[in-house]
């Protein structure tokens, strides 16, 4: 009985309510839970503690690494302004020096956010070209890797990065390791002239796989920028070379100076790799328009033919790149032997 | 038409989603692919550009997309043909600086394409092995080990690859034997011994490894060599009984289940998978035994094994093993010794400067010393040995677990090798069965009962005892000469020839008892077909065999000398000629029947039977029936040696607190009672119903008790006759079923 008693009590003491008294603190809910805690020190993120103002190199050192790895990418365009105000200025602010600057930066080519990649490319129009030229290979992977992302809109502002590139450096571009065959590659991917995927799924008959393609084409105005870039660059693929000023100098140049060049003897990969065919480079032009005739001008003849009835921005487009192949590939001959084949 | 692809072309960039949809229709999506595989090779170039100091961002690109393309690389084998290429190259130069996610990924990528067949085990196994050995990392380490060994444990599931274990073998032994002194062959160790664990390797080459792992020059691999030979069998059996041990999968249960629940695929599904599985293990049950052998079994030449080891781990004395490394490696010879009955001469006079109480684990070397005895070893080379250990372990100056020792020391090795004592020596020694010590008296007194059976004359005739000293008179006690062997025959066949006979007569009787009856005949009839049945079912294994040699050498000479001399009186009148016809019948069984699979079960059976009886009737203590239980397979332990050292089983401190366990706390002076109300309150628990009555209110039991009172005696009669039926049935409502 006794027992029973207490128990009604006990549960009733649940509902009570309790009483507040002047001068005594709430008592505490059952559930609480006690949430402060102690530290000796406490550690603020990405503040600067000091009372001086911070030195111009730090500052831009801190905005760099920001840049290429905050993870609020507000943060990182604001980040790329700062270091695009900087490589401006006249004259410019560059402590680290170019080639560092690339190489923090270039991964951010098929950042997520497009503010971030079209400050980033105000940024690379900031930059020196001379300063460029040595890390064209580099920045060329980036704009592969780019060019074949899944996203379209990161493949159209790469295509705005290799315009760039084009502009600057077009030489390099088209010379350096892979800088030929793998971006001929990667432009193939991203129009789909590809030669190459019929066999690969093993449909080998005179249908085609219905094509449901993530973007490549699209039409309209994305695939005319894909052409006109295309366009821009076998045009600086096939340019002539230029003639070489006669200098009596040259010879001797060749023999007791010191190379003025980065990496002169690039050509013979000492150092890197065994290159196939498609990393290898093709320092002139014969080679180059060796190389794409046996590769690539099949498809993208039939490709053009397609473009070319479509009219509208894409068959413009087309059209002047129809006249750069003309223009390039005119006056090769093609080798014999593998006409004969 | 053109509506429908656009509405295929809205993708979010997400490289799981595109995997998924190349699952689906890879031949649609093979532009997508080829982008994708471009995108890798930008990525990988840009990683390979500079693989250390690659950004976050890069190493996580390229991380997805290799996940990506390995997914689903086995739709497009044409495009995707460098993709394992690459990945090899890029994990064996580059494991030690890859990001430690993506070494990962690389090593699960290459499995998957192994999963998908586009690259085979032999490929995979020897590019993980070199990192496996090389790589600093000890994630990347397990990482490794664990993809090596499920991938050859999933290679052998089906059959055997014998081809696949050939190559990694060879692998595995030209590692161990191409650099002794490097740590690296500890993997081949480990891998072998797991392998050899969950019997997937089972062949004598893997023993081989462990061989050539003994004999290395670095401690680590010799150690992980010796035990294996020393534990590797004893797991492997474990591991076994764990197996057969697994859940039995109620066939019935699911079938009732399927009845009652909604039927489903997965239900369905589930049914099938039990049926399969009940079907499996029915025919794992039915599967003849695989013939496994022991490591030790399987080594090739043990007897330059065993020389080799001692030569160069403990005879050497540049050789450093610490002590206890060198125990085990001392444990493995003597085991090789003593199993493999091999003559390693030198091995006994090494033992003599080890034997001395001070020495550290002592009882380890004087276990190992008479695991290495046996009855072909030259008494003379153990004499002194027994004398040292006589000398200075038995004495009256000496601890008595000390002395206990010594003289089950001596006793094991006698046990082996009998005409290694003296005749002083031996009259010394048992007269410490006076001991006032019990470990003392009960290993001189098991010295006495041993010699009893092997040499009762090296014994004073007072000492001898009834059995033997008959057993000597009669002549039918013989001690063994060196190097003589008892004559051969297959120990337990009396036992068969007498149950087949006493089968015989039952069955007789039993038809005489029926007299015509066709049930019975009938019956028989089947009975006799079925043991047939059974015997030639099974004739095509050859599963007996083994447990017969093994029991040979199990026989041990005294047990036999005992059952014989148990019935003395009988033994007496029969005469010689008598006891020759009676070897005679029995070994004719042998001679003129074939002993089905199913005799050989019987046989062992009876056996096992007569040892219980030996143990259970004539010496009961659990001493001797571990004794009778233990295996010439199994080794000798230093606790063995230590045992009645041990007979007081606990110390003080341990009985006390096996005696406080379960009782309530003292600390606070409470009342028993007390106590286990505030327990049980504690634990949510109700009162019994004797409180509840102790408890209850006194006014609501006193018009009950005056009620009482006022009862005449047949109600009494009645009420108390209520209250023993209600006992019996147990209540009120009664147990059902009583």
């Amino acid at each position: 009985m006794g027992s029973s008693n207490r128990k009604k009590n006990e549960k009733a003491k649940d509902f009570k309510k309790a009483k507040l008294r002047v001068g005594k603190a709430k008592p505490q809910a059952s559930n609480f839970t006690d949430t402060s805690f102690k530290s000796k020190a406490i550690v603020v993120n990405q503040q600067s503690l000091s009372g001086t103002a911070p030195d111009p190199v730090e500052q831009f050192k801190h905005n760099l690494s920001l840049a290429s790895s905050s993870r609020s990418d507000s943060q990182r365009k604001d980040a790329l302004a700062y270091l695009t105000s900087q490589l401006s200025a006249k004259p410019p602010n560059n402590p680290v020096g170019t080639s560092a600057i690339l190489t923090k930066l270039l991964p951010l080519v098929s950042d997520s956010y497009t503010s971030v990649r079209g400050q980033l490319l105000k940024l690379f129009r900031a930059l020196p070209p001379a300063e460029v030229c040595p890390d064209v290979e580099k920045a060329l992977m980036y704009v592969r890797a780019g060019m074949t992302h899944l996203s379209p809109e990161i493949r159209t502002d790469t295509l705005n990065v290799l315009e760039w590139l084009l502009d600057i450096a077009g030489d390099e571009v088209v010379s350096c390791p892979g800088g030929w065959m793998k971006t001929l590659n990667s432009f193939s991917a991203m129009l789909g002239w590809n030669p190459s995927i019929g066999n690969a799924t093993g449909s080998k008959g005179w249908t085609t796989a219905s094509k449901a393609t993530l973007g490549a084409t699209k039409g309209g105005n994305a695939q005319a920028r894909q052409i006109q870039i295309l366009a821009r660059f076998l045009q600086t693929g096939f340019k002539p070379d230029s003639q070489l000023v006669h200098n009596p100098q040259a010879f001797w140049d060749s023999i007791y100076r010191v190379p003025r060049r980065p990496n002169p003897f690039a050509y013979l990969n000492l150092f890197g790799p065994a290159r196939d065919e498609e990393g290898e480079m093709y320092p002139d032009r014969e080679s180059r328009q060796r190389v794409f005739f046996s590769r690539w001008n099949k498809a993208i003849t039939k490709g053009l033919e397609e473009a070319k009835k479509e009219g509208g921005a894409v068959g413009r487009a087309a059209a002047t790149l129809d006249q750069t192949l003309k223009e390039g590939m005119g006056d090769y001959k093609g080798e014999p032997e593998a006409r004969a084949v | 038409m053109k509506r429908k692809v656009a509405a295929l072309e809205k993708v979010d960039a997400d490289l799981v989603s595109l995997q998924y949809k190349i699952r689906r229709d890879p031949k649609s999506y093979a532009q997508e692919f080829y982008d994708q595989y471009l995108a890798y090779d930008a990525q990988k170039q840009i990683f390979l550009s500079a693989p250390t100091t690659a950004s976050a961002e890069d190493v996580k690109n390229f991380h997805d997309l290799v996940d990506m393309i390995a997914h689903v690389a086995d739709c497009y084998p044409e495009m995707s043909g460098q993709f394992a290429e690459d990945l090899k190259a890029l994990i064996t130069q580059h494991h030690a600086t890859l990001d430690p996610e993506l070494r990962e990924k690389v090593v699960g990528s290459l499995a998957l394409i192994k999963r998908k067949e586009i690259i085979d085990s032999t490929s995979l196994l020897t590019t993980l092995f070199p990192i496996l050995v090389s790589t600093p990392s000890k994630t990347l380490r397990a990482l490794l080990f664990q993809r090596i060994l499920s991938d050859l444990r999933e290679a052998n599931s089906k059959s055997i690859n014998h081809r696949l274990n050939r190559t990694i073998q060879t692998v595995l032994h030209n590692l161990v034997t191409s650099d002794k002194t490097s740590a690296k062959a500890i993997w081949a160790v480990k891998l072998t011994r797991e392998l050899w664990k969950r019997q997937i390797w089972t062949d004598a080459k893997p023993v081989d490894v462990m061989k050539e792992a003994c004999l290395a020059d670095n401690e680590k691999v010799v150690v992980g060599g010796v035990r294996f030979f020393l534990g590797g069998d004893k797991e492997r059996e474990e591991l076994e009984d764990d197996e057969s041990d697994a859940e039995a999968v109620d066939l019935k249960k699911v079938a009732h289940q399927v009845g009652i629940n909604k039927k489903s695929k997965k239900r369905e599904k589930a049914y099938k998978k039990a049926v399969e599985k009940v079907h499996r293990q029915e025919k794992k049950k039915n599967a003849p035994h695989p013939l496994n052998f022991s490591a030790l079994h399987l080594l090739h030449d043990p007897q330059g094994f065993a020389e080799q080891l001692f030569q160069k781990h403990l005879q050497n004395t540049k050789a450093k093993l610490t002590l206890e490394h060198k125990l085990l490696v001392l444990q493995l010879v003597t085991r090789l010794v003593g199993l493999h009955k091999l003559t390693v001469i030198s091995l006994y006079s090494w033992f003599t400067k080890y034997l001395t109480p001070k020495q550290a684990n002592v009882t380890s070397f004087l276990a190992s010393l008479a695991q290495g005895t046996h009855n072909l070893v030259p008494p003379d080379a153990l004499e002194p040995l027994i004398v040292k250990i006589a000398n200075e372990f038995v004495s009256e100056a000496a601890a008595s677990e000390v002395a206990a020792a010594g003289i089950n020391a001596i006793r094991e090795i006698c046990v082996r090798q009998p005409l290694a004592m003296n005749e002083t020596l031996l009259q010394d020694l048992v007269q410490y069965r006076k001991s006032k010590d019990k470990g003392v008296m009960m290993a001189a007194k098991g010295l006495l009962s041993l010699y009893r059976e092997v040499g009762a004359d090296l014994l004073k005739k007072r000492d001898r005892g009834k059995d033997a000293t008959i057993g000597l008179r009669t002549g039918e006690l013989k001690n063994r000469k060196f190097g003589e062997e008892e004559v051969g025959g297959i120990e337990g066949l009396e036992l068969l020839a007498k149950w087949k006979e006493e089968e015989k007569k039952r069955k007789r009787e039993a038809k005489e008892a029926n007299g015509e009856g066709k049930e019975g005949e009938d019956s028989e009839e089947e009975e006799e077909d079925d043991e047939w049945e059974v015997a030639s079912l099974e004739s095509g294994d050859s599963g007996g065999w083994i447990n017969v040699s093994d029991d040979e050498d199990q026989a041990p000479p005294l047990k036999k000398a005992r059952t014989d001399s148990e019935a003395p009186a009988l033994v007496e009148e029969k005469t010689e000629e008598d006891r020759e016809a009676e070897l005679k019948r029995i070994t004719e069984l042998a001679t003129t029947a074939i002993l089905t699979p199913a005799d050989l079960a019987k046989l062992q059976e009876l056996r096992l039977q007569a040892k219980l009886d030996q143990a259970m009737g004539n010496r009961s203590n659990k001493h001797s029936k571990a004794l009778a239980a233990r295996h010439t397979d199994d080794g000798l332990t230093a606790e063995q040696i230590e045992l009645p050292a041990k007979l007081r089983k606990s110390t003080k401190e341990e009985r006390i607190a096996m005696a406080k366990e379960g009782k309530p706390e003292r600390g606070e002076h409470k009342s028993t009672q007390a106590i286990r109300r505030s327990k049980k309150d504690a634990e949510g628990k109700s009162t019994t119903n004797k409180e509840k009555a102790r408890k209850k209110n006194f006014l609501m039991t006193i018009g009950k008790a005056k009620a009482k009172n006022k009862r005449s005696l047949v109600e009494t009669r009645r009420v108390l006759k209520g209250h023993i039926e209600r006992s019996k049935r147990g209540g009120k409502r009664g147990n059902i079923g009583c």
